[in-house]
C-alpha cells in the first residue's frame, strides 16, 4: 500500500459493528423469530432415489393429535405455479419442475408430502405415519449411467439426460496439436459437495388475510429475486409480498434459489390462514437442500518444448443431480469460459456435457467454477512432469505480464488491472521455492514426502449485466442503493444485498463514509428487507463489494454533491467546487489548504428538513438520494497459492504444513473483513479438497446425511493463511473495487493437488481425484516404491 | 430430528434403578452421559417407551485403587478418566487413550461404562478394557455378576448385558510400574471415531530382553481384540527396529478387516501395521523413561 | 405421546418453570419455552457445537441433553456472558474478528469461557484440540484461535 492512502475511511481496519449482538446471542436468525402461533411442518422425504409415486396414504397422520393437515404435491399444484427453467441457450433443454412431485421422486431425499403440526415434535410424529406407495425406478446413479445408451430417463419430458451441452473453439487446436512438441493429457475428477451453512435453511410465512399480504421470514442471499420468484409462483404480485432476511448463519451460495420446500410453506400459511414455519435438520440439509461441483474434466494441451502452451482442448461433464434450480450450463460454463486465466493461450477449444442423475440437484457454491484452478494450473504440472521441467518456468513461461493487459481471453473476455505474475513471484520468493527443494532431496533421503504445489487465481468476481447478455442468461448484474442523511444528520442507507457474515454492516457504511465524506459510524446499513431495500440482484459470487459497495459509494458521492451545494449557499458562494465534507463538517480550500468552516453535517441536514425556504433555488427539500449501478461486464482479482504438505506414505495421511497466498483484490473496503474472507475461502477449499464428499451408492442411497458421516474439517486440520496484500484498483470501477472471497476455494483445491502430487513424485503417480483422502492416497502408493531409493528397499 | 415420545425415570439409588429396568424389561434403555444414546434417539434410531436416567446415581462416579486394581465407577466421565491423578499414575494408557475420546465437551457428559456398552468397534475405552483384562462389573436385581471385557464385548453395538442390568464399575488391573505403553489412532479429522486404534503394552527384562507384549486392535472387526500374540513371537527378543518391524507385519497378518467401499479391508491393514509399530515403539520408549 | 411435565430449571442464577414433553431437547426448551434464543441449533446430534451451554460450568451440547434431565442442575447459556460489557473472550473475538455469520459464535463463546478457567494459559495446539468439537463454516479458524490466546492473555493478567 502507498504511505497515503487516497481515501479516508475505504481501508480502514474497523473492527465490525454487527458484532456485539452475534456475541452475545442476540442475533435474529430464523428460528430466532418469534411468530405468535406458527405452526410447523416436516416434510415427507422419498427413501428411493427413483421411484413412481403410485399413492399417498395420510390418515394415520391425520389422526395424530396436533396434527392440522397433511399435504401431496396435488394439494400444492392447486395454489402454485411450477417452475420453469428455459433460458434461450444454445443445448439447454428448458426444465420444468413441480412444487411437490406429484408422478415420481428423483432422488433420495424428494420431497413427497408435508405434515403441517402445532410443532416440531409432532410433525415428525405423524411424518413417519404417512405412507407412499413407490414402484421402484431403474436409478440413475452416476455421471457414466445418466450418458449411457438407453439409460433411464431421470427427467421424462427430456429425450435424454443430456441436460446441456456446449462447444466453442477458438484458433487452430488440431494445428497447434500437429506442430507441438508433445501433447499432454491430464484428468481432474472433483467431487460432489454440499455447502452447509450452519444454520441450516428455513422460513416462517405469514399470511395477512385482510391486507391479502404475505410476510416472508427466510435467510437467503437475495431477498428480491426470491421475493419475486416467490409471488410469481404463488399468483401473487410483488407488492403483496415482503421478504425479511435479518442475521444469517451461512450462505455460500445455498441460500439463493427458492426452494420447493419454502414454496410450499408459504402456500400453505396462505391456505391455512394461519402463520407456519420450517427449519430443515441437518439431515435434510445434506441430504436433500443443494449439492455442487462433482465434475471431471480432461485437458489434452500442445506444448512446445520449452513448455509453452500452444493449444488446450478441455472437455467437461458434470453430474448435475435431479433437478435444475439454476440453468444446467450455468456452473461449467464458467470454468470453461476463464479456464485460460493467467495464462497467454489463443487456441482452445471446450465442450461441456451436463447430465441429470438421481442425486440432489446442484447449485452454485462458493466459487461454482471452483475447479477452474485446479485443471489450468494442474495441467501445467502433468507439462512440467512430463517434459521434466521445473513447474515454476513453465508458469513464467506462459503467464500473462502487465504488458499484455489488457488481454482478451479465447473466449472473448477481457482481463485487465490483473497482476498473476506479480502473485506468482511473491508468493514463490515468501515459501522460498528453492530452499523448499533442498529440505525436500534432504526429507527424501529419510523416507519422508514434502511436496509444494503453486496455483494462480484468476477470479471472475463481479458480473455485469453486458455478461449475462453475452452468455444468454436472463438478468441484470446490476445493484441499487440509497442513501438518507436523516434531520439530525445521521446517515441511513440501503442495497439489494442479503449478508450472510461479510461484514456488510461494517464495510458498506466505510463507502457511504468515503462517498459522504463522514465517520462510518454515523452510517447504517439496512438489508435484508424488501420493503427497505431497492431492488438489487442480491449476494451472490463476489460482487457485494464492487456492485453493493460501488452503488453505495456512488449514490453517497450524489449526496455529497447536494450536501456542499447547500453549504456553499449557506455560505454565501457561488459554488461548492472548493468544499468538501469530512468527518461531517464542510471544509473549504484556500491557497491550497483545507480548513474547516464550522458549518457541519447537522447544519445542512436542519436546514434541508426544518428550514427548506433556505435552500438554494432549485433545491429540493429532504436528503434523500438513490441510484442504480451497472459493473462492467466483468471484473478480476488474482492471487496465487503456495501450500506445503507431506505425506505419510505409510498411511497416506496428508498434513498441511504452510500456507501462502498472494492475493490482489484491488482496493479493500476494510482489511480485517477482506483477510476474513480470504482466509474462509480457502478454508472451504482444503476442507472440500481433503475431507467433504456426499456420497451415494449404486443405489443412489445417501450416505453421507449425518455430519458423522459428511466431514467438515475441524480447526486440528485447517492451516494458518498467511496473506501477502497487493492492491491494484481496477480502473472501471467505484474505488477500485473488484471483489474477493471466491478465488481464494479456487486456489486452495488447485494449490494442495498440486502438493501432493509434488511429494508424490518419486514414486511416479500422480493424484487425479478429490477428496485427497488417506485411503485414496495410499491406494496410489500400494505396490509403488521412491524410484530413487529402490536399493535396500523392500 | 425429534426423538420419539418416552417416559423419564431418574432413580436415586442403584437399587431404584435396577428395579425400574427390571420393570420395563426391553422397553427400558438406561442413558448416562447421552453422548452416543442422544443421536440415536434424535435420529429414532433408538425409541425405547421409557428412559430411565442414571446420572443421580453418584455412587457409581469413583476412581479407586485396591490391590492392585484401578476400578472406575461406570459414571466416571471421560474427562475425569484423563485427568485424574490417581488413574494417570495406576493406568497412564487408560487416562492417554481417554483423552482422545471425542471432543471436550462431550468428554465432560460422556461415560466410561457408557462406552462400554454402547461398543463402538472403534471405540477407545473398549480397546483398552480388552488390551489390559479388565474386568466389568454388572448389576441386575437378581445380584452382582463380573465378566472379562473380552467376553463382554460380542458384536458391533452388541454386549453380554440382559434386559434390567447396567454396568457398575470396571476393574483395570494396575499397569506395572515398569511397563511401557502405546496408544495410536487414525481418524480422518480430529476427534473422530477412529478408522483403526491399537493399544500396546510392553515391559522390559532386567536384561533389556522383552518380556511381555501385549496389542489390541479397534475399527478391523466387529470387536476390539487383543492379537493371540505366542510368546515365542516375542519373549527374549531384543526390540530393535527390525523386530517392530516383524511383530508389526504379524499382528497385521492376523486381523481379517472386512472391505466397504469407502476403506478397503487392504487400507485397514495398512492402518494396522503402521499404527502397531508406533505403538510399539512409543511403549518402547516410554518403558525407557521410565527405567531412567 | 407422552404427558408433559412442569418442570423447575435454574438458568443464569434464575429459576424458570416449563411445561414439557420429557423427550424435549434442552436446546428447544431454551430457545422455544424460555426465549433464551442465543444458543443455536445446527446439528441435533452432538457434532457441530452450535448448541453449547454450560451444565453446572461444564460445557455441554444441549441438543444430548433432554431438559427434564436438567432438574437440580445449573444451566449457563450465552445470556449470562457479556451482558454489561463483552466478556475478554467475547471482546477478543470482535478484536480478532473470530467470527463471520456468527452461528457457531455463542457455542464457541460457551466452550471456552468453561475452558479458560480449567486452563488459563494453554498452548495453541490445546486451544485448536478443544475448538475441534465447534464447527465454523466461515472463518477457517484461525482468527478465532488468535482470539481464544489473546483472551487467555488478557484474562491472565486481569488475575490478581
Amino acid at each position: 500500500m502507498t504511505a497515503r492512502s487516497q481515501f479516508n475511511y475505504i481501508g480502514k481496519p474497523l473492527a465490525r459493528k454487527e458484532d456485539r449482538r452475534l456475541v452475545t446471542g442476540h442475533g435474529r436468525y430464523l428460528d430466532d423469530i418469534v411468530v405468535p402461533g406458527a405452526l410447523h411442518a416436516c416434510f415427507v422425504r422419498s427413501p428411493h432415489a427413483h421411484a413412481k409415486i403410485l399413492g399417498i396414504s395420510v390418515e394415520a397422520a391425520h389422526e395424530v393429535p396436533g396434527v392440522v393437515g397433511v399435504f401431496t404435491g396435488k394439494d400444492l399444484a392447486q395454489w402454485t405455479n411450477r417452475l420453469r427453467q428455459a433460458p434461450r441457450i444454445e443445448g439447454l433443454q428448458p426444465t420444468e419442475i413441480e412444487t411437490l412431485p406429484t408422478d415420481k421422486v428423483r432422488f433420495h431425499g424428494d420431497p413427497v408430502a408435508v405434515v403441517v403440526a402445532s410443532d416440531r415434535y409432532v410433525a415428525e410424529d405423524a411424518a413417519e405415519l404417512v405412507e407412499v406407495d413407490y414402484e421402484m425406478l431403474a436409478p440413475v446413479a452416476s455421471l457414466e449411467a445418466a450418458l449411457a445408451p438407453g439409460a433411464a430417463l431421470v427427467d421424462d419430458a427430456l429425450p435424454s439426460n443430456l441436460v446441456s451441452h456446449q462447444s466453442f473453439s477458438a484458433g487452430n487446436v488440431e494445428a497447434r496439436r500437429k506442430e507441438a512438441h508433445a501433447v499432454v493429457e491430464a484428468t481432474f475428477y472433483q467431487h460432489r459437495q454440499t455447502h452447509v451453512p450452519m444454520e441450516t435453511r428455513g422460513c416462517a410465512a405469514v399470511w395477512d388475510q385482510g391486507r391479502e399480504h404475505l410476510t416472508f421470514h427466510i435467510g437467503n442471499q437475495v431477498p428480491h429475486p426470491l421475493r419475486s420468484a416467490l409471488a410469481g409462483r404463488l399468483g401473487l404480485s410483488e407488492s403483496q409480498v415482503t421478504v425479511i432476511s435479518p442475521d444469517v448463519g451461512g450462505g455460500f451460495g445455498q441460500k439463493i434459489a427458492l426452494y420447493r420446500e419454502e414454496l410450499t410453506v408459504a402456500a400453505l400459511a396462505r391456505h391455512l390462514k394461519q402463520p407456519l414455519r420450517w427449519r430443515e435438520d441437518r439431515s435434510e440439509n445434506l441430504m436433500a437442500a443443494s449439492h455442487a461441483r462433482e465434475n471431471l474434466c480432461h485437458t489434452r494441451t500442445s506444448v512446445a518444448a520449452d513448455g509453452r502452451i500452444l493449444g488446450i482442448e478441455l472437455e467437461i461433464f458434470e453430474d448435475f443431480g435431479a433437478y435444475c434450480f439454476y440453468p444446467a450450463n450455468y456452473m461449467s460454463r464458467v470454468v470453461a469460459m476463464i479456464l485460460t486465466g493467467p495464462y497467454r493461450i489463443a487456441d482452445y477449444t471446450f465442450e461441456v456435457k451436463v447430465a441429470l442423475t438421481n442425486k440432489c440437484g446442484n447449485g452454485p457454491m462458493r466459487a461454482p467454477m471452483a475447479i477452474t484452478s485446479w485443471v489450468m494450473d494442474g495441467t501445467i504440472d502433468a507439462i512440467a512432469r512430463q517434459l521434466e521441467l521445473d513447474p515454476l518456468k513453465v508458469r513464467r513461461v506462459n503467464m500473462l505480464r502487465t504488458a499484455d493487459l489488457p488481454y482478451r481471453m479465447a473466449t472473448g473476455e477481457t482481463l485487465e488491472d490483473i497482476t498473476p505474475a506479480e502473485t506468482l513471484e511473491s508468493a514463490v520468493a515468501s515459501i522460498g521455492y528453492d530452499a523448499f527443494h533442498e529440505r525436500q532431496r534432504a526429507l527424501r533421503e529419510e523416507g519422508r514426502y514434502i511436496g509444494l504445489g503453486l496455483c494462480t487465481v484468476v477470479e471472475s468476481t463481479t458480473y455485469g449485466s453486458a455478461f449475462y447478455k453475452t452468455t444468454g442468461i436472463a438478468g441484470s448484474g446490476h445493484e441499487a442503493a440509497w442513501v438518507r442523511i436523516e434531520p439530525s444528520g445521521v446517515i441511513n442507507a440501503s442495497v439489494g444485498l442479503g449478508g450472510s457474515g461479510q461484514g456488510y454492516e461494517t464495510a458498506l457504511s466505510q463507502t457511504v463514509a468515503e462517498g459522504l465524506g463522514v465517520d462510518p459510524s454515523m452510517v447504517r446499513i439496512l438489508t435484508g428487507n424488501t420493503d427497505v431495500a431497492p431492488y438489487g440482484m442480491g449476494s451472490r459470487g463476489a460482487r457485494g463489494g464492487t456492485a453493493g459497495g460501488g452503488a453505495l459509494y456512488l449514490c453517497a458521492q450524489k449526496a455529497a454533491e447536494q450536501v456542499l451545494r447547500i453549504a456553499a449557499h449557506r455560505l454565501g458562494l457561488n459554488s461548492a467546487q472548493e468544499l468538501r465534507l469530512l468527518d461531517g463538517q464542510v471544509e473549504r480550500r484556500i491557497n491550497n489548504e483545507w480548513t474547516g468552516t464550522g458549518l457541519f453535517l447537522t447544519d445542512i441536514a436542519r436546514t434541508a428538513y426544518l428550514d427548506p425556504t433556505n435552500l438554494p433555488e432549485g433545491v429540493a427539500p429532504g436528503l434523500d438520494f438513490s441510484l442504480t449501478y451497472d459493473p462492467p461486464p466483468m471484473t478480476y482479482s488474482n492471487s496465487t497459492h503456495a501450500c506445503e504438505v507431506e505425506v505419510d506414505t505409510r498411511t497416506g495421511r496428508l498434513t498441511i504444513l504452510r500456507y501462502v497466498v498472494s492475493e490482489d483484490c484491488g482496493t479493500v473496503i476494510n482489511p480485517i473483513v477482506v483477510r476474513g474472507q480470504q482466509q474462509g475461502a480457502i478454508a472451504m477449499g482444503l476442507s472440500g479438497s481433503l475431507f467433504e464428499q456426499v456420497v451415494y451408492d449404486e443405489n443412489g442411497q445417501n450416505l453421507s446425511a449425518t455430519f458423522a458421516d459428511y466431514l467438515v474439517a475441524t480447526a486440528c486440520e485447517l492451516p494458518e493463511v498467511e496473506i501477502l496484500h497487493n492492491h491494484t484498483p481496477n480502473k472501471r470501477t467505484p474505488a477500485g473495487i473488484k471483489g474477493m472471497a471466491e478465488g481464494g476455494v479456487m486456489g486452495a483445491i488447485g494449490a494442495v493437488s498440486n502438493a501432493v502430487n509434488d511429494a508424490l513424485a518419486p514414486f511416479g503417480v500422480a493424484a487425479t481425484h478429490q477428496p485427497l483422502s488417506p485411503q485414496y492416497l495410499r491406494s496410489l502408493l500400494r505396490g509403488r516404491a521412491d524410484r530413487n531409493r529402490q536399493e535396500g528397499q523392500d | 430430528m425429534k426423538p420419539a415420545s418416552f417416559d423419564y425415570h431418574r432413580p436415586q439409588t442403584v437399587e431404584d434403578a435396577l428395579g425400574l429396568l427390571a420393570r420395563f424389561g426391553e422397553t427400558a434403555k438406561p442413558i448416562a452421559g447421552g453422548q452416543s444414546l442422544g443421536p440415536m434417539l434424535n435420529m429414532r434410531l433408538a425409541r425405547p417407551r421409557h428412559l430411565v436416567d442414571l446420572n443421580d446415581l453418584v455412587e457409581l462416579d469413583f476412581v479407586r485403587v485396591v490391590d492392585g486394581v484401578l476400578e472406575l465407577g461406570a459414571m466416571t466421565r471421560h474427562q475425569r478418566v484423563a485427568t485424574s491423578a490417581e488413574v494417570r499414575r495406576a493406568h497412564p494408557l487408560l487416562a492417554a487413550a481417554a483423552a482422545t475420546i471425542g471432543h471436550y465437551p462431550i468428554r465432560q457428559r460422556g461415560t466410561l461404562g457408557g462406552s462400554l456398552v454402547h461398543a463402538d468397534p472403534a471405540a477407545q475405552m473398549p480397546l483398552i478394557a480388552v488390551l489390559a483384562n479388565a474386568r466389568i462389573v454388572i448389576g441386575g436385581v437378581g445380584g452382582m455378576r463380573e465378566i472379562a471385557a473380552c467376553d463382554f464385548f460380542q458384536s458391533v453395538m452388541t454386549v453380554d448385558l440382559r434386559a434390567g442390568e447396567i454396568v457398575t464399575s470396571v476393574r483395570f488391573p494396575v499397569l506395572a510400574p515398569n511397563a511401557g505403553w502405546g496408544f495410536r489412532l487414525f481418524s480422518r479429522r480430529h476427534g473422530d471415531f477412529a478408522m483403526v486404534a491399537v493399544a500396546a503394552t510392553l515391559a522390559l527384562a532386567d536384561d533389556g530382553r522383552v518380556a511381555d507384549l501385549k496389542v489390541a486392535v479397534g475399527g478391523v472387526a466387529s470387536v476390539p481384540f487383543r492379537i493371540d500374540l505366542d510368546a515365542s513371537v516375542f519373549a527374549g527378543a531384543t526390540p530393535t527396529a527390525s523386530w517392530i518391524e516383524e511383530i508389526s507385519a504379524h499382528v497385521a497378518e492376523r486381523i481379517a478387516p472386512e472391505d466397504n467401499a469407502l476403506v478397503p479391508a487392504e487400507y485397514r491393514r495398512e492402518l494396522t501395521e503402521a499404527l502397531v509399530r508406533d505403538g510399539i515403539k512409543d511403549a518402547l520408549r516410554n518403558t525407557q523413561v521410565e527405567a531412567a | 405421546m407422552s404427558d408433559k411435565r412442569t418442570i423447575t430449571l435454574t438458568v443464569n442464577g434464575t429459576t424458570r418453570e416449563a411445561d414439557v414433553e420429557p423427550r424435549r431437547l434442552l436446546s428447544d426448551v431454551l430457545r422455544e419455552d424460555l426465549g433464551l434464543t442465543g444458543t443455536h441449533v445446527g446439528c441435533e446430534h452432538g457434532v457441530c457445537g452450535a448448541c453449547t451451554v454450560l451444565i453446572d460450568d461444564k460445557p455441554a451440547r444441549a441438543c444430548l441433553t433432554y431438559a427434564v434431565q436438567m432438574e437440580g442442575h445449573e444451566i449457563t447459556t450465552i445470556e449470562a456472558v457479556g451482558e454489561e460489557t463483552l466478556s475478554p473472550l467475547q471482546q477478543a473475538l470482535h478484536e480478532e474478528h473470530g467470527l463471520q455469520c456468527g452461528f457457531c459464535t455463542p457455542g464457541i463463546v460457551m466452550t471456552f469461557e468453561a475452558f479458560l478457567r480449567e486452563m488459563p494459559d494453554p498452548s495453541e495446539a490445546q486451544v485448536r484440540d478443544v475448538l475441534s468439537g465447534n464447527l465454523c463454516r466461515c472463518t477457517g479458524y484461525q482468527n478465532i484461535v488468535v482470539a481464544v490466546l489473546k483472551a487467555a492473555a488478557v484474562m491472565r493478567e486481569k488475575r490478581p
